[in-house]
């Protein structure tokens, strides 16, 4: 495995780790979006790096090269096409998460998780 | 005609997008959902079986390791596929119908959030690509979200969040998964891995394998609001309006197939594989039926009742044979069909008395008969009496069960019938049978009449599947038969 590649494996379990711990343990709502944005970044990191050859070349076939070497040395291309949607829909539920804390801290006007996502059962049963 | 095919996926998710741009067109946006809405199940009896190739990319031979490969996005359409896209489709139908008919002016997004739902699932479970399964997974999430959030019930956005933030930390999970597969692979077709994997190109005992295992099943708990995630599953429903709700759990149980049996074709070598399910699903099945047991929410009794439920479809998958695959499928399709009628059935009490504690209700009996006959027909289908659908399907599994050697399973599955019907009686009770409270107003308040058609409807299907259960059963048995 190059260095390059190991470097960016641990980079992303690195990501994943911090993502992880601030998503369940940290009680600020924009901070555990934050980490739940590592976690998807330092997953879309790992499957660019599956895709990273040593050496390699960018995997567009250009006018002049020939096949055999371009097949030979080319990076793999599947898995940054399969990043780029990753980041879409990453970028999509970040958008929908953050619209929803919007309207929750318009209502409670914290960020507190424990107040803003208490058990909704309990929280019916406190406005009777 | 392998033409429609794509369209089932097309035609839901095209809808979603023109209903979302033109809703400003209220008479024009009603029509032509309730015209779109009808084409959905009709599209999956009309289409023939097959395979669709997207870019028309058909599979190829590798030169270097003599193995076929699919080079591009694969859809696979056969008689199992028919039968719930046909399920989904009709309920998508149904709750459209319930929904057009209940409001005057109807929301743009609503009706998106709804169409994109089932072009989701329909998605997953026609494809033969796992990242693909995985993008239409996180347009279901997204979906659903909206659907809870769209309610005008209280709570609803924060019960949204909570399941969104919880989906973001099983969806990238499960994309590490399948990040673990590419890696092994080099493919992300689910043909080409099993094939790797039954060939034995890669080690089914290296850490990595058993890793993308670990890590695509945790989504799959996610997505199928298997224990530890049951709880958000049926507070979810709780959160959504009730005919919404009956679609929610439609898409959970087409998602929870979808994904296990991806899952199936790729692991199922592994013996941990089939003893994780079958415990996660026995982990369900108790506590779905003994929380249920202590709501006096009903929508959230239901919620954990049809978490409860999926238990039984694990149980089938996991036991893993033909007979007991078949029970596990010909489980979660009636699954479908009885949690909509149960759903819609107390969403009409719910509109009749704007009330959903069973402490308060009581007596409805004489003021809603056709309602409380037909909800009642339902709960007796959940809890598998004869000669209802519910009732086919569990006793398929009991017998899968003991044929396979664990009778105490099969024990189990009876108790937990046993129980259901309890919490059902007990529930049916409170709220039709026990004296009305003085306080309970009731006089002024209908229930919708397209809500008591549609589950006039969906009683049908369940007793028809309930005395002609071979109408599918034969079929899936066929499917499995050729995954096995």
């Amino acid at each position: 495995m190059a260095q390059t590649q190991l470097a960016i494996l641990l980079t992303s379990a690195a990501l994943v780790i911090i993502g992880l711990y601030a998503a369940i343990f940290i009680d600020n709502i924009i901070k555990k979006i934050i980490g739940i944005s590592f976690i998807e970044e330092g997953v879309n990191l790992f499957i660019v790096a599956i895709g990273y050859k040593a050496g390699g070349v960018v995997p567009i076939l250009m006018p002049g090269m020939d096949t055999s070497w371009f097949a030979s040395n080319a990076a793999y291309p599947l898995p940054f096409g399969l990043v780029l949607t990753s980041i879409v829909i990453g970028a999509s539920t970040l958008a929908v998460m953050l619209a929803l804390v919007m309207v929750l801290y318009k209502r409670y006007g914290t960020l507190s998780t424990k107040v803003m996502l208490a058990d909704t059962s309990k929280q019916e049963e406190y406005d009777e | 005609m392998n033409e429609l095919i794509p369209l089932m996926v097309i035609v839901p998710l095209m809808a979603a997008l023109l209903i979302s741009a033109f809703s400003k067109f209220n008479r024009i946006t009603k029509i032509f959902a309730f015209v779109v809405a009808l084409c959905l199940p009709l599209i999956p009896i009309l289409s023939n079986y097959g395979l669709h190739y997207f870019g028309g990319y058909e599979p190829m031979l590798d030169n270097v390791t003599g193995v076929m490969f699919h080079p591009a996005i694969t859809y696979s359409f056969t008689f199992l596929q028919q039968v719930f896209i046909g399920a989904v489709g009709l309920l998508t139908f149904l709750v459209i119908f319930i929904y057009l008919t209940k409001y005057k002016e109807v929301s743009g997004p609503y009706l998106f959030l709804l169409f994109l739902g089932t072009a989701a699932v329909t998605a997953m479970i026609l494809t033969d690509d796992i990242f693909h399964m995985f993008v239409f997974f996180e347009i279901l999430a997204l979906a659903q979200v909206g659907i809870v959030a769209a309610s005008s019930i209280d709570y609803s956005y924060e019960m949204a969040l909570k399941y969104m933030i919880l989906g973001s930390i099983g969806s990238p999970m499960m994309l590490l998964g399948i990040g673990f597969l590419l890696a092994l692979t080099g493919s992300v077709n689910i043909t080409d891995i099993a094939s790797a994997v039954h060939m034995g190109l890669i080690d089914a005992t290296s850490p990595v394998f058993l890793l993308s295992l670990a890590l695509i099943f945790f989504g799959w708990l996610y997505a199928s609001g298997l224990p530890p995630f049951h709880t958000i599953k049926s507070g979810i429903y709780s959160k959504a309006e009730p005919h919404g709700a009956a679609l929610l759990q439609s898409f959970t149980v087409m998602a929870m197939i979808s994904i296990v049996l991806i899952m199936f074709r790729i692991y199922s070598s592994l013996p941990i594989f089939e003893v994780l399910i079958v415990f996660f699903s026995i982990l369900a099945m108790i506590l779905g039926v003994s929380l249920a047991l202590t709501q006096t929410d009903f929508r959230r009794m239901i919620g954990f009742l049809a978490v409860g439920e999926l238990g039984f479809i694990g149980l089938g998958i996991g036991l893993g044979t033909n007979f007991s695959l078949t029970a596990g499928l010909f489980q979660a399709l009636n699954e479908i069909l009885i949690t909509a009628l149960l759903f819609i059935g107390f969403g009409a009490i719910v509109n009749a008395t704007n009330e959903v504690d069973t402490r308060k209700l009581g007596g409805l009996l004489a003021y809603h008969p056709k309602v409380s006959i037909m909800l009642l027909i339902g709960g007796l289908a959940m809890a598998g009496v004869p000669p209802l659908n519910g009732f086919q399907s569990k006793l398929m599994l009991v017998q899968a069960s003991l044929s396979c050697g664990f009778p105490e399973l099969s024990i189990l599955a009876i108790m937990v019938s046993i129980a259901t019907f309890v919490v059902f009686v007990k529930t049916y009770y409170t709220i039709f049978l026990k004296p009305k409270p003085n306080d309970l107003e009731l006089e002024n308040r209908d229930v919708p009449r397209s809500m008591v058609l549609v589950m006039g409807i969906l009683l049908i299907i369940i007793v028809i599947l309930g005395i002609f259960p071979d109408m599918v059963t034969n079929g899936i048995s066929s499917f499995v038969g050729g995954i096995l």
